[in-house]
């Protein structure tokens, strides 16, 4: 076997990065497989379910995936991917040397794009997570998330609409990290035609950047959609009546068994 | 040397550095510059007069040089901070550009001294994708396979690379102290994968593309393509490299040793 005997740079011996380097072409189709397949088809989705609460059923839609049999593992699945492609991303990221500078180029710009937009998605998911599906308090910013109540009202929106409602910088926070997933998860997509070679022609190149820049536009109107939603959205007084309660029910160690059926089950466990 | 008075003359800023591991430093030189003088043509000037433009006779600037018509490649150099050739880049143009010409060696490879650099790295990498088509024997093989028109179109395009090093200079992923292998040899993998005789190497260049640094290093910025002087569709080149590395890597997954 020929192998690319590095001219210039040392060889590591560190055993992580042997292994790295090893299965290096392996890793880097994983990393661009992870990107476009559970983390991708899960943002679009997402974003869609999002996008309900302009007008759709968007309680609907939270019943039904917390529905989802093994929901957990899917879950699991989802974390796995996202620090992988994570992982994989920053060190891939530190590998090159961005020159947009000099070379005002567009394909240059979407290349440094592509990674300011991966830092940005990193600390938004990270955020995101432990405030809607952890309820850390950040900042004041005490985002109580609850599917339903423990009496079994429909919370989704209502819990939705007071997290977003809190605060501009909250809308602002939103906006941008929603944004910077949708070019990061298209802008891949149209590379990784390229890196896979399924395009291989420029015009077929071209041909799938718009089928990409289409994609982006949608899930960037579902992304909107779902903040003008969020944000129309009027919280009730029995909403918030309903929301003390349920946080009350569970800080004070109550479980899913002590509460009324409902059409779900599991996931709220409380942290 | 006399200088005629009613050409103009235009000023140099020269990236000096005297040898591999000295710091580098600037000169100004001031050059005239009749009609149709390229950046070699004043650099020979500057050689024949090495004088800045604040009157000190200093060492010769040193580059490098061979053609004189943009098909060595041996005079790239980064002009007005563009990666380009010096042979083909003409003083009327960049004179339109900014006041000054500015000329720096290409940052991706160690320099050797003032605008010379040391690409031996690229042909290094062509070795290592085995850019050769196989022919010696211990006896005669008979005439090759039939190249089809088409074929030779396609491989026409790519077979004009001069190894000048422009891709890899504007490469954000390739640089000076890590081992990406670069556009052009990655296209030349293509262009010999591409060649009836040349495809018998086939798996051994797709292998040493699946190491580390190889093809999967591209991060897609295709600068690379922009700035060719010889409109190598490189990004085609990767994308067909990185086709044939998919079928390979599944291939081998599967029937591999
Ligand atoms: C969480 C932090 C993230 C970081 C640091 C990150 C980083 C990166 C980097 C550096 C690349 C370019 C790889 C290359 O061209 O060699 C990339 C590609 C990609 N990323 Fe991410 N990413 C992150 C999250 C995401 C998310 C949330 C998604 C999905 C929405 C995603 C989807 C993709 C896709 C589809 C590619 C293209 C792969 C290819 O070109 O073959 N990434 N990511
Ligand atoms: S591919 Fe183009 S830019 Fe790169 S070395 Fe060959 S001729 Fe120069
Ligand atoms: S596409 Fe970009 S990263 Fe890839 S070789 Fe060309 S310039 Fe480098
Ligand atoms: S001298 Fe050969 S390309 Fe300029």
């Amino acid at each position: 076997m020929t192998e690319h005997t590095p001219s210039t740079a040392a060889s590591s011996g560190d055993p992580a990065t042997s292994f790295l380097q090893q299965h290096h072409f392996l890793f880097r189709r994983l990393h661009s497989l992870s990107g476009i397949l559970p983390v991708g088809v899960f943002v679009i989705m997402h974003l869609f379910t999002n996008f309900q609460m302009l007008g759709g059923d968007f309680q609907h839609e939270v019943d039904f995936i917390h529905s989802t049999p093994a929901l957990l593992v899917v879950e699991i699945t989802l974390w796995l991917s996202i620090a992988f492609h994570a992982g994989l991303g920053l060190v891939y990221t530190f590998s090159g040397r961005p020159n947009v500078r000099r070379y005002r180029y567009g394909g240059n710009w979407r290349y440094y794009l592509q990674r300011i937009t991966g830092f940005i998605a990193l600390g938004f998911i990270f955020v995101h997570v432990a405030t809607l599906r952890w309820r850390w308090d950040l900042f004041g910013w005490f985002t109580p998330f609850y599917v339903r109540g423990f009496d079994g009202q429909p919370l989704a929106h209502a819990t939705t609409a007071m997290a977003l409602q809190h605060a501009r910088w909250v809308v602002a926070i939103y906006l941008i990290g929603a944004m910077s997933v949708v070019y990061h998860w298209s802008n891949g997509l149209w590379t990784s035609a390229i890196t896979w070679g399924v395009t291989i022609s420029a015009p077929a190149q071209r041909r799938w950047g718009y089928v990409c820049a289409a994609l982006g536009i949608a899930l960037t109107v579902f992304s909107l959609g779902a903040v003008v939603g969020a944000l129309k959205y009027h919280v009730t007084d029995e909403d918030r009546r309903s929301i003390r309660m349920t946080v009350d029910f569970y800080e004070s160690g109550g479980t899913d068994a002590d509460t009324k059926p409902r059409p779900h089950t599991a996931t709220h466990g409380h942290e | 040397m006399a200088t005629n008075t009613d050409q103009k003359t235009i000023r140099f800023k020269v990236k000096r550095q005297d040898a591999p591991q000295t710091a580098p430093y600037w000169q100004d030189f001031d050059v005239p510059h009749p009609p149709g003088a390229n950046v070699i043509s004043c650099l020979l000037h500057i050689a024949a007069n090495p004088v800045t433009a604040d009157g000190r006779t200093v060492a010769p600037v040193a580059w490098d040089c061979n053609c004189l018509e943009e098909v060595c490649g041996a005079c790239t150099m980064v002009i007005n901070g563009r990666v380009r050739q010096s042979c083909s880049a003409l003083i009327s143009e960049l004179a339109e550009e900014a006041a000054a010409v500015t000329l720096e060696p290409m940052t991706k490879f160690p320099v050797v001294r003032d605008l010379m650099v040391d690409r031996s790295r690229m042909f290094k990498n062509l070795i290592d994708i085995k850019a050769w088509v196989p022919i010696d024997g211990t006896h005669a093989l008979g005439p090759g396979p039939t190249e089809s028109p088409a074929n030779q179109d396609t491989r026409y395009a790519l077979s004009r690379c001069m190894t000048c090093g422009c891709c890899l200079e504007a490469c954000p992923q390739f640089l000076l102290d890590n081992h990406f292998i670069g556009a052009a040899a990655i296209s030349q993998a293509r262009y010999f994968n591409a060649h009836e005789t040349g495809k018998t190497l086939q798996d051994d260049r797709l292998e040493a593309l699946e190491t580390p640094g190889g093809v999967s290093d591209c991060g897609n910025a295709q600068n690379c393509v922009q700035v060719c002087p010889k409109d190598i569709p490189l990004t085609e080149s990767i994308a067909a490299i990185g086709r044939q590395t998919t079928v390979h890597a599944i291939k081998s997954f599967f029937s591999g040793k």
